[in-house]
């Protein structure tokens, strides 16, 4: 990663994936009657959305590449804090989602704290120190409310009625 | 005594040619202004088999068989006996067989006719390059009167490109047969053709099947081939592409119905052509074009059945597959062209229903319409032309399945901005959104009755004959009609009331057309060509017929003949 | 700035998106090859209603509803011939074909041999989990004979596993892909290629059942880049697909036939074809 446009154009795809994800996560367990969880999604996609306004913000004026969704140079196949799909589950508890959450903001953290610590270009390692630093507080207040959901017992993906026949 | 009328069967087997002749002969005649018909049977044999061209000649349009044969012309006997039942003779006809193939077989013998042995091998071997089915050409037209230039100017056609020696071989073969000729007593000439005849066309059920298809606004053919529904396809495959259009030929029927489905979801008329194996494979889809709303037009020329049955030989034996054979309650529409001309009508009008009212039509053809070539006068032009119903606004608020007062709901067409949707074989709501509620259920159930049911099908919806206030009506269907027509035409003359009512739209029944059609009628006679009467069957599930009801119908593979219906009135 | 007119997107993922939720099991592989699905399209800047989806039956079946694209949900196996018809008869489209393993190589593995072969310029998205899931977890052509999941085949279905990469390139699909749900970006860009590549483009796509298959959250795991660039060599792939664990991701192959779609202008009235049986 050589240029501000460069950072910037990454900053507000992590942002907008995530955003993506978890709006989807929302909808798949809506669908499924979880709403706690459904609702901590939606949070998060709008704190995604947030954030994205502000990495916009930062690029008002600036000509940003264009990127293909599989041409940004993210450290994993998706962008740091895009939740995993497969990690839902249709009766996850809000330790799970928080869980989910926090993982995804440490990736994120852990993203730009490494261009901060290793990028070549000024501008871009005391950008990334920014957002580093944001994506931590991020951390503490998930670790914070966590807090609050302990997690639950072995059983609690049980379902006593086997699945249906749909088609 | 000069007829109006002249059957004539010409059999041989192992190259004998009989197919050429027979087809060479229909266009003489046809030049020289007469009217005719030619069907066929075939041995089981790919080539080279026992093979018979069944012809009818006439002054007058003809387009069903008689009840005989009035001159056979035999090159030899090969399996005679295994279709000569398809070849009964008419009282004081004449056999005329080669003397070197023996007796005439026991078979022909109750029928005491006029036995003629004409040499033909020997005639043929006479010339250089001469062949058998010359000779018996050369015969047959000086016996029936046809002036031998027509069939020289037919064949001049023909061997074109075979050069001067096959030109005067045919000649010659034809001069030696009209010389055999000349011994032959006691078969009278034709009349005269009218020499007010207007334009003619020759055609078989299964090419009037295809134009009509284009001309109603078909664009797309997706098929597999079967008999005998493979020659719709084969005139489709060279015709469709000069309109702009194209047939493509599929791994099998499953995928033939559900091209169709594609290509009409684009926008695209399309039709397919099959027979009972064929239609069975494409019943499931024919049920997703229902629920789906997706028009398209299914030609399905009939065979004996069940399963492989007879596929060469023809049969009214499908209408409860096409009429039944969907699962759920699926309401659509069946047709079945009532002649070989009528292929053309019936087709076009069926795509036109088809595109009007956004579901699948299947037409009953079969194989005695589809693969039997007729001499007809030019068909009236049709004012029949698909025009499917598109969306005014285009909108979120568009419903591809709207609740409308006619059941007939917009489609929108991809590439149209604003009104997409998903076409949906799953039950669903107005917007297309699969559903499993009540409401939607019966709303659509209804929607898509409403629209198949309440539609005005016009006059077309039958043919009508004889005389309006006969207490005797003959009831018909499809191919069941032309034999009718002609006994009912026989018993007037004889002084006996009759009317015909021959239904073209056998699915939604019409019963208030019907009811209408057969009032005062004391006798309804329901002719038709199966075994168990599925027509008059269908008819009373759906209503109660006036007067005495006398289902008449028996399977195939021999053709419904004029006689056999005669007698049954002539009981009444 | 001044941006010219045409480098404007004016498709956004969520252009593609219908307000319809999909009713799939959250934790679906299947939730990834929609969004990438959808991310390809942007990427192309494709108007929704230039683009047609097509699928058959089962859960991945589902997923034209999901989309504002001009969808055909039809019946179980068909989606190949439906989107075929569809292709050819309005060659000005984009046409998409989806369906799950039953659905494109059990009911309709005939119609995806013929449309390898007939190389109609679609692409075609199957979303492998080895398994019927609308039907409560029956053993699919993909299943390993001896999966012991379901009660139709307790001791497991002891039949040799289909093997869809090697069938396409038999019977003669001109790009042939494989990827992993759990890679979206990958998805996209194999349908992203798929939808440029002129002919029948097949991605097969390992998207993993959490309901009647929770072993194969194993999969992410398991998988590896083993077609790191595609060939247009036949022997190549084939000999690439005899060291192929059914876990090898990446474009395999991309042929270089052209695609069948006939084309005829109009030369003569519909009306003046009877001409030729006039006497």
């Amino acid at each position: 990663m050589e240029t501000v446009e460069e950072f910037l154009a990454h900053a507000v795809a992590l942002e907008e994936d995530s955003a993506v994800r978890f709006d989807d996560m929302a909808d798949a367990l809506e669908v499924h009657q979880n709403d706690e969880v459904t609702g901590l999604f939606r949070r998060m996609a709008h704190f995604s959305r947030l954030h994205l306004a502000e990495a916009q913000k930062m690029a008002e004026g600036l000509d940003l590449p264009h990127f293909k969704p599989w041409e940004y140079k993210w450290p994993d196949a998706e962008a740091p804090e895009t939740p995993e799909m497969d990690a839902t589950h249709y009766l996850m508890t809000p330790h799970h989602a928080l869980t989910l959450a926090l993982d995804s903001e440490k990736r994120g953290h852990a993203f730009y704290a490494d261009l901060a610590a290793n990028n070549g270009n000024d501008r871009i390692r005391e950008l990334a120190m920014e957002f580093a630093e944001e994506e931590a507080e991020h951390v503490a207040l998930l670790e914070t409310m966590l807090a609050k959901y302990p997690l639950p017992p072995g059983d609690w993906d049980e379902d006593m009625d086997p699945p249906v026949a749909v088609d | 005594m000069a007829h109006t009328s002249v059957s004539i069967a010409l059999t041989g087997s192992g190259g004998a040619g009989v197919m050429t002749a027979g087809q060479s002969l229909l266009d003489a005649a046809a030049k020289a202004g007469f009217y005719g018909l030619m069907g066929r049977t075939l041995g089981p044999q790919i080539r080279g088999g026992e093979s018979a061209a069944l012809l009818r000649l006439g002054t007058h349009p003809v387009q069903g068989t008689d009840d005989g044969y009035d001159i056979i012309v035999a090159f030899d006997w090969g399996n005679f006996a295994r279709f000569h039942d398809e070849m009964p003779l008419n009282p004081g006809s004449v056999v005329i067989a080669d003397p070197h193939n023996g007796a005439v077989p026991d078979v022909l013998a109750p029928s005491n006719p006029h036995v003629v042995m004409v040499p033909f091998h020997d005639l043929a071997k006479g010339i250089q390059g001469g062949r058998v089915n010359m000779v018996g050409l050369g015969l047959i037209a000086a016996l029936i009167g046809l002036d031998q230039a027509f069939l020289i100017e037919r064949l001049s056609r023909q061997l074109a490109g075979k050069g001067a020696e096959a030109l005067a071989a045919s000649k010659a073969g034809l001069e030696a047969g009209a010389g055999a000729a000349a011994a032959i007593t006691g078969v009278a000439p034709l009349s005269a053709p009218d020499p007010a005849r207007g334009e003619r066309w020759s055609l078989t059920g299964n090419e009037a099947a295809g134009l009509g298809a284009i001309q109603g606004g078909v664009r797309f053919c997706a098929a597999y081939p079967i008999t005998p529904a493979t020659d719709v396809l084969e005139w489709l495959a060279p015709n469709l592409p000069k309109v702009g259009g194209m047939l493509v030929q599929c791994e099998d029927e499953l995928a033939s119905i559900n091209m169709l489905l594609g290509a009409s979801f684009g926008g695209t008329p399309s039709v397919t052509a099959t027979s009972g194996p064929g239609l069975a494979l494409m019943t499931e889809s024919l049920g997703l074009a229902v629920a789906s709303e997706t028009p398209l037009v299914v030609v399905n020329v009939q065979r004996g059945g069940p399963s492989t049955g007879i596929p060469t030989k023809s049969e009214q034996s499908d209408l409860n597959i096409a009429v039944h054979g969907l699962h759920g309650d699926a309401p659509h529409v069946v047709t079945a062209p009532l002649s070989i001309g009528d292929c053309l009508f019936t087709t076009q009008w069926s795509v036109y229903l088809a595109e009007s009212l956004q579901t699948p039509v299947i037409v009953l053809s079969d194989q005695v319409l589809g693969q039997s070539r007729a001499i007809i006068d030019r068909p009236a032009d049709i004012a029949f032309i698909g025009r499917r119903r598109v969306p005014e606004t285009l909108d979120a608020s568009y419903r591809r399945y709207e609740l409308t007062a006619d059941g007939i709901s917009p489609m929108a067409l991809p590439g149209m901005e604003g009104a997409s949707y998903t076409a949906e074989g799953l039950e669903h709501n107005p917007f297309g959104h699969p559903s499993t509620q009540t409401n939607f259920h019966e709303e659509q159930l209804a929607k898509r009755r409403r629209k198949v049911e309440g539609f005005d099908y016009g006059d077309p919806w039958a043919m009508t004959a004889g005389d309006p206030d006969a207490d005797i009506v003959v009831l018909t269907w499809g191919s069941s009609t032309e034999p009718a027509r002609e006994a009912m035409e026989r018993v007037r003359a004889e002084g006996r009331r009759v009317r015909l009512v021959a239904a073209r739209l056998i699915a939604p029944v019409p019963v208030d057309r019907l009811t209408a059609a057969l009032e005062g009628a004391r006798h309804v006679v329901v002719v038709e060509q199966n075994h168990s009467g599925q027509y008059c069957n269908l008819l009373r599930a759906h209503m109660d017929l006036p007067g005495t009801v006398h289902p008449l119908h028996r399977p195939g593979p021999l053709p419904l003949r004029p006689g056999e219906i005669v007698d049954h009135l002539r009981g009444l | 700035m001044d941006v010219p007119l045409e480098e404007t997107p004016v498709y956004k993922v969520k252009s593609y998106k219908s307000d319809l939720k999909p009713i799939w099991c959250p934790g679906c592989g299947d939730f990834s090859v929609l969004s990438a699905i959808m991310r390809a399209l942007t990427e192309l800047q494709l108007p929704p209603h230039q683009v047609s989806l097509v699928s058959g039956i089962g859960c991945s079946s589902r997923l034209p509803a999901y989309s504002t694209l001009y969808g055909f949900h039809s019946v179980h196996g068909r989606a190949l011939p439906v989107a075929s018809g569809l292709k050819l008869s309005r060659p000005d489209l984009t046409v998409l074909a989806v369906g799950g393993d039953g659905d494109g190589f059990s009911i309709g593995g005939n119609h995806f041999i013929h449309a390898c072969r007939r190389n109609v310029d679609m692409t075609y998205i199957v979303m492998d989990n080895s398994v019927y899931g609308m039907t409560k977890g029956q053993a699919s052509p993909t299943t390993d004979p001896e999966w012991p999941g379901s009660k139709l085949t307790p001791d497991g279905p002891g039949v040799a596993a289909f093997k869809p990469l090697e069938m396409a390139l038999s019977a003669g699909a001109t790009f042939i892909a494989r990827a992993f749900s759990g890679d979206p970006l990958e998805v996209a860009r194999q349908i992203c290629e798929g939808i440029q590549h002129p002919g029948f483009s097949f991605v097969h796509v390992l998207s993993p059942c959490v309901t009647y298959r929770p072993e194969q959250k194993t999969w992410r795991e398991r998988v590896h880049e083993g077609f790191p660039e595609p060939t247009d060599d036949r022997r190549e792939a084939f000999l690439r697909l005899l060291d192929d664990d059914a876990f090898s991701t990446g474009i395999l192959y991309k042929g270089r036939t052209g695609a069948f779609q006939p084309h005829a202008e109009a030369t003569t009235r519909a009306v003046a074809l009877g001409d030729q049986f006039v006497i």
